[in-house]
């Protein structure tokens, strides 16, 4: 606990019981060690609260002052596995016959949690550790069709709901998360996910959420040699969200590509926090965002790549393009290299612009009206993206969110311009 | 039938054409030339209604039309057509959605059917065969990676889907080896027709040995101020335009 100690004086302890609604009236599992790990999480909760703007990490995203206004009891997760689901199954409501490597990834510490100390959503989460699922993919399994999870968040619910994924060597498995609700729920999720030699996971994340729901999504992907994965996320709503994704690679030739898509509009607030620990040569990591934000909406990229003195030969690439609609949008982009070895290539990049206006020129001289064309440079900048997403029925898919958000987004008012 | 009495424009306050007048009739090819700064390239933008140009007074009216009111996509539905000298890279639109957006978008204002997919791809492709363009090109971004050529074959191209009444061409022969010339010239030549009018805006009379112009007219400082056959031409190319700079100054 001496890091704890250390931040100490960021913390806000009062912060705490926004993290601990209902705990007191969870149900004790059969399966003490769960007990066990939960009342140590929330001893944690107690003290140091919930993330504050005075953490490095979270100095953009007000989390709290959303909470605080929020009516919520705890409620199960409402999961739906549909799909490819033969090796997907629910958390067990006792966990007594729960696998061992379920247990050691469960009670394993969240990642860098001393380094930054602000993992304290993932110790609220395994204070209420009850429900989810497990995906268990065989060794040399290659999977045809995707699992299919859709999480439906409804009116003042607080959800918990946690993600063990494991891919074993040589396998391929494509996981596609669908999110969306109702008005105002906060849902909590801690994903877990543990890529062996050589597999490869196609990891695709629809947020639909609604504009008063609060997402908070922490997502910790361990990586050996060989291994391979994909995440695509595309999110067009919460009132908040927070994607934090921290990917240990672990072994030689890994490939890692985090990459993403944000349509904000209203006062919604997305936040994407990656970390990609480059630990052995001869890895790849990618981070490739496009945000897109109209009205009064608030988007944030913090991306740190970390190349550790002996991975040398490590290529990474990030890049965070922004397109700013409205005067009033915003778009906060902190890209980070720390980097100790000497024979790397680590470039990375970060644009906030308006529409190209000599490109929307040159469609209107075309005879595209002007709200078409507009749409049309808006779709492409997104594309970029989207179209290097391997599932064909995910790029379509995303493509259609795009379509309907532009549809319904006063992005296209071009008014606020004019003057 | 084009006609543009008195046209003054400017750019942020600057006075660039002051007084510009021009009929092209029916089916005719006229050709602009002049000196660098004389108004060339702010005539084509303010005629396809770029932002910041500024018109203080004057008309345009295609076919008895004014289309200075217009939006530019609006001018584009009427008839005109402005072949850019420097077309726009914009990457991620492909090629074929721009091209059935554009048509589709034209056609839904001349109230014309709209076309399918299909029906696009063999309009496109029959267009493109006639112009020696690759059916490759049309998988690609609009103008993204386009050599210098493909771009003008590309603005030609575009000119033939779109079937203008009046089209602008600035300075087409920018960035184009002999070759390319010939090929988008050729392009030009094919279009032409009874009831189309062309505009070749120009430094140079090399252009003018492929796309035969009807007329000629040397614009100087904001104003046409010589108008003449396909003669004209080939006496500025030997003489330069300095008679015409120091009238105007």
């Amino acid at each position: 606990m001496s890091a704890v100690t250390k931040f100490k004086p960021r913390y806000r302890a009062d912060t705490a019981e926004i993290g601990l609604i209902d705990w007191d009236k969870l149900p004790p599992m059969s399966a003490e060690w769960v007990n066990a790990l939960r009342t140590r999480a929330q001893l944690s909760v107690i003290e140091t609260g919930m993330p504050t703007a005075k953490l490095e990490r979270w100095k953009y995203t007000n989390l709290n002052a959303k909470l605080k206004k929020m009516s919520l009891r705890y409620h199960e997760a409402e999961l739906d596995l549909s799909g490819m689901t033969d090796y997907a199954y629910s958390f067990s409501k006792g966990m007594l016959h729960c696998p061992e490597w379920v247990r050691e990834m469960l009670e394993a510490e969240a990642p860098s949690n001393n380094k930054y100390g602000d993992m304290m959503l993932w110790q609220a989460a395994n204070a209420y550790l009850k429900d989810g699922f497990i995906v268990d993919v065989p060794a040399d399994k290659k999977t045809t069709s995707a699992l299919e999870v859709t999480q439906t968040g409804r009116d003042g619910h607080y959800i918990v709901p946690r993600q063990i994924i494991r891919v074993g060597e040589n396998a391929e498995m494509t996981i596609i998360e669908y999110q969306s609700g109702s008005r105002s729920y906060w849902a909590n999720i801690v994903s877990q996910i543990k890529i062996e030699k050589n597999a490869t996971l196609r990891h695709y994340r629809f947020q639909e959420n609604s504009d008063e729901s609060v997402i908070t999504h922490n997502t910790h992907i361990e990586m050996e040699e060989g291994a391979n994965y994909e995440a695509f996320t595309i999110t067009t709503g919460a009132g908040l969200s927070r994607n934090q994704i921290h990917a240990d690679l672990k072994g030689e030739n890994i490939i890692c590509r985090l990459n993403g898509v944000n349509m904000l509009d209203g006062s919604e607030i997305a936040d994407t926090t990656i970390t990609v620990e480059h630990q052995e040569p001869n890895c790849e990591s990618y981070q490739d965002y496009r945000s897109v934000a109209t009205d009064k909406a608030v988007g944030t990229f913090q991306g740190k790549i970390h190349v550790h003195q002996i991975a040398q030969k490590t290529d990474g690439y990030q890049m965070a393009k922004s397109l700013l609609l409205s005067s009033q949008a915003t778009m906060n982009t902190k890209p980070e290299l720390e980097i100790y070895a000497d024979d790397v290539k680590c470039s990375h990049g970060a644009t906030a612009g308006r529409l190209d206006e000599d490109a929307l020129f040159y469609l209107r001289a075309r005879g595209i009206p002007e709200k078409q064309a507009r749409n049309l440079l808006i779709q492409a900048f997104v594309n970029e993206v989207i179209e290097g997403v391997t599932d064909k029925n995910v790029r379509e898919q995303a493509n259609l969110i795009v379509s309907k958000w532009l549809d319904q987004s006063d992005a296209n008012s071009s008014a606020e311009w004019l003057e | 039938m084009i006609e543009i009495k008195n046209l003054h424009a400017e750019i942020d306050g600057n006075e660039i054409l002051k007084g510009l007048d021009l009929t092209i009739g029916d089916g005719e090819v006229h050709a602009i030339m002049g000196p660098n700064g004389a108004g060339k390239s702010t005539l084509s933008y303010v005629l396809a209604g770029r932002d910041g140009y500024e018109v203080t007074d004057g008309s345009a009216e295609l076919d008895g039309v004014d289309i200075l009111e217009m939006e530019p996509d609006e001018r584009a539905a009427a008839g005109l057509f402005l072949a850019f000298q420097y077309p726009v890279e914009i990457p991620g639109v492909q090629m074929t959605t721009f091209l059935k957006t554009a048509l589709n978008a034209v056609r839904k204002a001349r109230d014309e059917e709209e076309l399918d997919a299909i029906g696009l791809l063999k309009l496109m492709k029959s267009k493109c065969k006639e112009l020696g363009i690759s059916d490759d090109m049309m998988k690609r971004a609009v103008n993204v990676g386009f050599s210098g050529g493909e771009k003008k074959r590309n603005e030609v191209l575009q000119m033939a889907m779109l079937e203008p009444k009046f089209a602008v061409l600035d300075e087409t022969d920018s960035g184009l080896d002999i070759d390319a010339l010939r090929i988008v010239a050729d392009g030009v030549n094919a279009l032409r027709a009874q009831n189309r009018s062309f505009l070749v805006i120009t430094h140079y009379q090399r252009l003018l040995d492929y796309i035969k112009p009807d007329k000629v007219h040397v614009l100087a400082d904001g104003e046409i101020v010589k108008s003449g056959g396909p003669d004209l031409a080939l006496e500025l190319e030997k003489k330069g335009y300095a008679e015409f700079t120091k009238e105007a100054a």
